[in-house]
């Protein structure tokens, strides 16, 4: 698409990723961690630990579950399940949202069905993710994919209606001839922005439903934390919770890169 | 009295525009129907514009100017009449016209060389032509240095210069504006409207400018159509016979604009 301004990530990108560019700002930061993690251990002791442990437990917890192998092996589960869940959601939703958006008969068929389906929870579909995938990787792949095709497909969907007519008209003028041309050289760029937002959204969404998605008994951090949770394990359900932040924060991060980087054209 | 006036709609009584380049505007009308009752936009639009030429459309607001751009571009049907472009109907855009819009409208995910390039892409020539086509028309608007540039960094003169190279690139039949330099800080605009008379000179290209600005109008064109309101209709052809280059100091240049503006009414 454009001239090659270079895939080369320098640390540039990293550092205003983490928000390290500006010590300042990361130095507040560090405070209100600190602070936060003193309020909790001082509010932590007036409670007992099921119903708040200290952090130090937490960290005893989480030092416990990582020694022990469980953490690296629940994690490596539910990455399998957040990985293609993720990717042929947002596929999905990006392909269809684009599709509907820009094609008025698309959009006139499907607009009923739309609606009747966005307010499903990905979580009423279990029994769909049982009866069609079984109590597996595939089954917990199938709720994360509906929870990212809905936040991409209005992404998309808002940002190629977003799209101005003028840039059309342009294209027009300069001979771009039929929807496909029209969608590749113009609509598509043009509303690259809003996507990548959605992406960016739909994977920390997709994060969150890793726990929903394996609560019928597929292993993975979010089946860790249903487990401690009913045995009253606080500390580890917390530990557990650090584990999906570090995720989500780790994907983040890196995308917002790549988002910079690809969409270093914009004001 | 400046100019000679030719009474609206004659010319193009015979049917027939010109053979190379130049345009017909002939009968064309413009009824918006939207449910409520109906709006005549454009009445009987009739001119012709010959190959080479440089034709301003002038006129109130409200008199129809964008509507019949948007006709002539052949990005909105008319209800009534035609136009021809080197004797051919329009029947929709096409890249033997050249359009450029007020608000430039570049593509602000290509650089300039891309955008300059874009509708290359479409056409049959070589990936060498292609490149060496983008240079040259880069060197015409003096923007050599910014090719690897996004718009965003771009003041708003140079992305009309942008623009016009993208709309020039294809190498259209005619170049056709839309209040090109509206858009701009009055110094701005004088230093485009040289560069484009140059780039008319240069090329040869037969050039149709809509504008709201009379002065404008006079230090550009070789011919005005005035246009009225109520509905959208041509008020009066005006020759516009000041040797170029025309000077606003210059008293011919001056009868011209009062002319011109008497046939608008008030007018700023």
């Amino acid at each position: 698409m454009a001239t090659d301004t270079g895939s080369r990530f320098d640390g540039d990108d990293l550092r205003i990723g983490l928000g390290l560019d500006d010590p300042r700002r990361l130095g507040r930061g560090a405070l209100g961690v600190v602070g936060f993690v003193l309020l909790w251990y001082a509010a932590s002791l007036t409670q007992p630990a099921y119903v708040l442990p200290s952090p130090v437990a937490v960290a005893d917890a989480f030092a416990e579950e990582l020694a022990s192998g469980t953490m690296t092996t629940a994690l490596w589960s539910s990455v399998r399940h957040w990985i293609p869940g993720t990717f042929v959601g947002t596929t999905l939703g990006v392909a269809a949202g684009v599709a509907f958006s820009w094609s008025g008969l698309l959009d006139d068929v499907t607009a009923p069905l739309v609606r009747t389906l966005r307010p499903v929870p990905p979580l009423a579909l279990i029994g769909f993710a049982i009866a069609w995938f079984g109590i597996n990787d595939a089954g917990a792949a199938f709720i994360i994919a509906v929870g990212a095709f809905w936040i991409n497909y209005y992404a998309s969907y808002g940002a190629v209606e977003g799209v101005s007519e003028d840039l059309l008209d342009v294209g027009r003028t300069l001979g771009v001839r039929g929807g496909l041309d029209m969608v590749r050289s113009i609509v598509l760029p043009a509303s690259l922005p809003g996507i990548l937002t959605g992406v960016r959204t739909g994977l920390g969404r997709c994060w969150m439903l890793v726990v929903a998605s394996e609560i019928f008994g597929v292993p993975g951090v979010g089946r860790e934390i249903l487990r401690a949770s009913n045995n009253l394990l606080v500390d580890t359900v917390i530990a557990y919770i650090l584990v999906l932040s570090l995720m989500y924060l780790l994907v983040d991060v890196a995308f917002r890169a790549v988002q910079q980087r690809v969409l270093a054209w914009q004001a | 009295m400046a100019g000679v006036n030719r009474s609206p709609g004659s010319e193009s009584e015979s049917g027939d525009g010109p053979d190379d380049a130049g345009v017909a505007v002939d009968r064309v009308g413009k009824t918006y129907d939207d449910g409520g009752s109906p709006v005549r936009a454009l009445d009987d639009v009739s001119f012709d514009v010959e190959p080479g030429e440089f034709v301003c459309v002038v006129g109130p607001s409200g008199c129809g100017k964008t509507t019949l751009f948007r006709i002539i571009a052949g990005l909105t049907d008319a209800t009534d009449g035609e136009i021809r472009l080197a004797g051919a109907p329009v029947t929709g855009p096409t890249t033997d016209m050249g359009v450029v819009f007020q608000e430039y409208h570049l593509f602000p995910w290509l650089t300039v060389a891309e955008n300059v390039g874009f509708g290359l892409e479409r056409s049959d020539r070589s990936e060498a032509e292609r490149e060496r086509r983008v240079e040259e028309m880069l060197d015409l608007v003096g923007l050599t240095e910014f090719r690897d540039s996004y718009p965003k960094s771009l003041s708003g003169g140079m992305k009309q210069r942008v623009a016009i190279a993208r709309s020039l690139a294809v190498d259209p039949e005619l170049l056709l504006m839309d209040e090109p330099f509206g858009a701009v800080d009055a110094q701005t605009r004088e230093m485009l409207q040289r560069e484009l008379l140059d780039v008319w000179a240069s090329t040869g290209k037969t050039v149709l400018f809509v504008t709201h600005d009379v002065a404008e109008a006079v230090t550009l064109a070789d011919r005005i159509v005035v246009m009225a309101a109520d509905p959208g209709r041509v008020a009066e052809i005006v020759d516009v016979d000041v040797s170029r280059p025309r000077e606003r100091g210059d008293p011919a240049f001056g009868e011209h604009v009062a002319r011109v503006r008497e046939l608008i009414g008030a007018m700023p």
